[in-house]
């Protein structure tokens, strides 16, 4: 093991003093949004300090991000407004999450007096344009809720891969936002149009065709567009001010508008509409991995593309969803349906597969893409996984692709999940690192402190259509934030993934953003200055200084200091 | 179990906030998406479920001390259990609902209680030691007349257990008197013993001796009497009997069979014991009790130890019972409903599994009245959503708070004016003749 992570002899109860803020602002903030919507108590704030990832990147492996000066709820863009303009006269952080998933939507340093905004008193719908095809929300809207008012008439959105429990306004303005059926309708980066944003130094810029006020429906303009300053790949997340409203633009529905799930929890079915087919496929090696994606997407068939069950394990993949399916089943019977030996056979049947649901606009369509999926199949060698294309299974992956809200499942097997690697990109350049990292995964989890569930728990979104035929895969690494060893076995593992990505010369993955978060200025400064384009860092903190001059948002909005250059 | 025994819980707890929801896969619209009541009265994330944990957490690691807030955090929740269902969607080493009733027993034992609990406990306890202004004869002056039995006396088919409600509340007495004539009228012989309390209230505030205390009288009671089968309109009581008294000190491992009035009415009307001729027209929709319905699945204590498969998967052993709400009692209600002539049952969008709770629970009618009138509020308007006539349920708290959201929204102009709010069972009775009205 590693000295440097050395077990904590002291409890979990180091590093509990934040920087606080004064009375006076206190009771300005108070003053704003109501004494009942701000509170300072240690316990509720330290519920906003807890964070999965956090024993990832803390001292001594705390749970506890930098615990907040205060959090507040704003009801209102005006209250928004009226919070940062305090920080700005208190010299305060402020930090906005809609739901408050991830490490770094808490506070990142221990020495910022940080106010956390949770928006979850902003929660309106504000709009539906049936006609038009977006929707306007507030950013405590999750997509289950969009989803569920718009599939009556006959719409979608792109629910992005971290689960239909997510802020829409979060993924589409300020991170990411792929997922299963970003191949047909794009991601929320790309659907996002126009946006109410309450800038750090507290204006209210209503952008694109909202801010000449002629509605939501152009990101771009008639009006002032700031993609190009807010959004970007990974957005801001969190760290250039607030986000209040936006419009994400929505895609045609082709499945039932009565969403009536049938079964018993947890494995919920949706009936397979008769223009949708649901398939889980399967191919005999990497090579015809990328092939099949390349001719899915080249014939633009399908609607929804993901590699989903694959992150339980590539061993373990089939067990675990059948089992899963029972409801009086548990993660003990797991090794009793590893043993049946037709689900050994279904796992080697299984190993190299992901699910495609076709949509037609008519039973003419539907054929149509399924006489060319059958093509497809015959020329890469591939077939349609019998098993999981039954009935029950087909249900179930309807459900789970169409609404995405099984996502937690991520942390199923240990309570902690790392996605490492998910490097984007095409999918013969994906291919090229799954070697690496299942070996690397085999490697890690060896010594039995990561969970062994095969070297592939890759998982991600088909081609996506909009993206330019854009894949990835991320690698499902899990481990048990209630073992110190476990923890630190998963520390180790992003590091390994950083230098075994450099070994093959792939870019380092999703695990590199993690870490990051642990590291100092200093550390982040030689990593950005050693990206391939360091200007952007330097172009953006020339944003950064026109918008925030008094520094109110924190570094996950990354800028390279002036003059800074590798080395320095 | 003591409170650091959650501490892997929230360890694990990765802040994903479905507790917050009912399952994703149920959801029908904006309006009627959310699943927690304490967050929604609460708002900050430590009333989730989730919140609930790591402020335990906080506290188990001596990062934060006991206020009057985190009081609130722990007691302002109905203990309904949607958070336990949202949870299990995904996970299988998580236990929300019993973390929750362990943070109040751990706050109990630290006095540190919601002050509108003490008046409340002592009551409970002058009960419990015979000194409460209803003798456990005033508590069956509901039954006068009826012809119940003795079982201590003479074998009877059924021990029925009113609870205090529907002992105590006079609004409530020709529902519990029909629920036993139902059953006199199938034929069977009802007993009943002069008791107390089943505790279950006292349980559900994290008074645990208290709550022993009551349980280990009934139990002799039961046993001295050799009781096979106890039947209660009670969901609460229901909830006491299966989930509290197999964990107590002392419990037999065979407890008598422990039955709803609906469970067991289903059973006689399916039997053809009772028969349904009478119409009924009326639209309903059936509010699922939280203590019937998803807390209401046969339960196993469990004692074990985790343990390790392939590398850290987390499992136990022996393995851990799986209590998810999946098998809650949803039928019998639904098929008495349906077996009645000129019922129309329509569903609300939050039911069965992730039913919006009533708000009476968890001792928040008794200590949070405002809250949980809200609760009830939002619950009534959902009701008031699918045009249903009538708001039907099969618990006494739910009933009760149900009338007054309804009164409520009807004082203020609201869509569940003129509502009624009936039990299933006084449907039932219409539709055999025993009854020429509903209460």
């Amino acid at each position: 093991m590693n000295p440097s992570y050395a077990k904590p002899t002291t409890p979990a109860a180091m590093a509990t003093q934040s920087a606080q803020l004064s009375e006076e602002a206190y009771r300005a903030l108070e003053d704003i949004v109501g004494a009942a919507n701000v509170s300072r108590d240690a316990a509720v704030l330290d519920t906003y300090a807890f964070q999965w990832l956090a024993e990832l990147v803390r001292p001594d492996q705390s749970h506890y991000m930098p615990r907040p000066a205060a959090v507040v709820l704003p009801g209102s863009t005006e209250e928004v407004q009226a919070i940062v303009r305090l920080a700005n006269k208190y010299g305060l952080k402020v930090k906005p999450h809609g739901t408050g998933w991830y490490h770094w939507s808490g506070p990142i340093k221990d020495e910022d007096a940080t106010l956390q905004l949770d928006m979850r008193r902003m929660d309106a719908i504000v709009e539906i344009d049936e006609q038009n095809m977006y929707a306007v929300v507030e950013p405590y809207v999750i997509a289950a809720q969009l989803q569920a008012e718009i599939l009556p008439l006959g719409l979608n959105l792109n629910i992005p891969g971290v689960g239909c429990s997510s802020s829409i306004v979060a993924s589409a303005c300020a991170y990411h936002g792929a997922g299963p059926d970003t191949y047909y309708m794009g991601g929320n980066a790309e659907n996002v149009l126009g946006m109410e944003w309450v800038t750090p130094e507290g204006e209210i810029i209503r952008t694109g065709s909202l801010g000449s006020g002629d509605g939501w429906f152009c990101s771009e303009g008639p009006g002032p567009s700031v993609r190009g300053i807010c959004r970007g790949t990974l957005g801001s997340r969190g760290g250039l001010g607030v986000y209040t409203k936006c419009a994400v633009k929505l895609a045609p529905h082709f499945g039932q508008t009565e969403w009536n799930v049938e079964g018993t929890l947890p494995a919920y079915r949706l009936p397979v509409h008769e223009n949708l087919r649901v398939y889980t496929l399967a191919v005999a090696d990497w090579d015809a991995w990328a092939e099949i994606y390349y001719k899915i997407y080249d014939n633009e068939i399908g609607y929804i593309f993901h590699r989903q069950f694959n992150l339980a394990g590539a061993d373990l993949s089939p067990a675990f969803w059948l089992m899963h399916n029972d409801a009086s089943k548990t993660l003990s019977d797991v090794p009793e349906f590893v043993a049946d030996p037709k689900i050994a056979e279904l796992t080697e049947e299984l190993r190299i597969s992901f699910q495609l649901i076709l949509a037609g606009r008519s039973r003419d369509d539907i054929e149509l893409q399924d006489k060319i999926l059958e093509a497809i199949l015959d020329e890469v060698g591939g077939w349609k996984v019998e098993r999981f294309c039954e009935q029950d299974m087909a249900e179930f992956t309807n459900v789970y692709l169409q609404r995405l809200g099984h996502k937690h499942i991520n942390f199923v097997w240990a309570g902690g999940y790392i996605g490492s690697w998910m490097q984007f990109g095409t999918p013969d350049w994906v291919k090229g690192y799954v070697p690496t990292a299942a070996a690397g995964l085999e490697r890690d989890a060896a010594a039995g402190k990561l969970v062994q569930c095969g070297g592939d728990a890759m998982m991600g979104s088909g081609s996506g259509i909009p993206l330019g035929g854009a894949t990835g895969l991320e690698q499902f690494v899990s481990y048990d934030p209630d073992d110190y060893e476990s923890t630190v076995a998963g520390i180790m593992h992003m590091e390994d993934a950083v230098k075994d990505a450099a070994s093959i010369s792939y870019p380092p993955g999703k695990e590199f953003l993690y870490l990051q978060i642990g590291w100092t200025d200093e550390q982040i400064w030689d990593a950005l200055a050693h990206a391939k384009q360091p200007q952007a860092f330097h172009y953006q903190r020339q944003i950064k200084e026109a918008f925030d001059p008094n520094d109110i948002g924190d570094r996950m909005y990354p800028t390279l200091p002036e003059g800074y250059e590798a080395g320095s | 179990m003591a409170l650091t025994d959650y501490r892997a819980d929230a360890m694990r707890c990765t802040r994903c906030s479905y507790c917050k929801w009912i399952p994703f896969d149920l959801v029908k619209s904006h309006q009627f998406a959310k699943g927690c009541p304490s967050i929604e009265a609460g708002k900050f994330h430590a009333y989730s479920a989730g919140g609930k944990l790591v402020t335990a957490l906080s506290l188990m690691d001596g990062r934060s001390e006991v206020t009057d807030r985190v009081v609130d955090v722990a007691f302002k929740c109905q203990l309904c259990g949607n958070c336990d269902v949202a949870c299990k969607m995904c996970r299988y080493d998580m236990e929300p609902i019993l973390a929750l009733r362990e943070l109040r027993a751990h706050l109990v034992e630290m006095d540190r209680v919601p002050e509108s609990y003490r008046p409340l406990i002592e009551r409970k306890r002058a009960a419990l030691a015979g000194k409460g202004p209803k003798t456990p004869a005033d508590r069956n002056a509901w039954a006068e007349g009826l012809g119940l039995k003795d079982p201590a006396v003479e074998p009877v088919d059924v021990v029925f257990y009113a609870g205090c409600k529907y002992s105590l509340e006079e609004s409530l007495r020709e529902t519990v008197r029909t629920q036993v004539r139902l059953l006199q009228l199938a034929g069977l012989t009802v007993g009943l013993f002069e008791n107390g309390c089943c505790g279950g209230l006292a349980d559900k505030m994290g008074y645990r001796d208290e709550a022993a205390e009551a349980g280990a009288r009934m139990l002799k009671q039961w046993a001295d009497a050799g009781v096979k089968t106890v039947v209660t309109p009670c969901a609460d009581c229901r909830h006491t009997f299966t989930r509290v008294y197999p964990g107590l000190d002392g419990a037999p491992a065979d407890l008598p069979e422990i039955l709803h009035t609906v469970e067991l009415t289903d059973r006689l009307v399916k039997d053809g014991r009772l028969e349904l001729t009478t119409p009924v027209p009326l639209t309903v929709t059936y509010h699922d009790p939280c203590n019937l319905g998803r807390q209401g699945e046969p339960y196993q204590v469990w004692e074990g130890v985790e343990k390790k498969i392939y590398g850290q998967a987390v499992v136990y052993d022996p393995p851990r019972p799986r209590h998810n709400g999946a098998n809650g009692v949803y039928a019998a209600p639904r098929d008495l409903l349906a077996a009645i002539p000129g019922v129309e049952l329509v569903e609300m969008e939050r039911s069965r599994e992730a039913t919006w709770c009533c708000g009476a629970g968890g001792a928040c009618r008794e200590a949070f009245p405002e809250y949980s009138a809200a609760t009830a509020a939002e619950r009534v308007e959902e009701a008031a959503s699918t045009g249903a006539e009538a708001l039907v349920s099969a618990c006494s708290r739910c009933e009760l708070n149900f009338a007054e959201a309804v009164a409520a929204d009807a004082a203020s102009g609201g869509p569940a004016a003129g509502m009624q709010v009936h039990d299933v069972l006084e449907l039932v009775a219409l539709s055999t003749g025993l009854r020429e009205e509903a209460s």
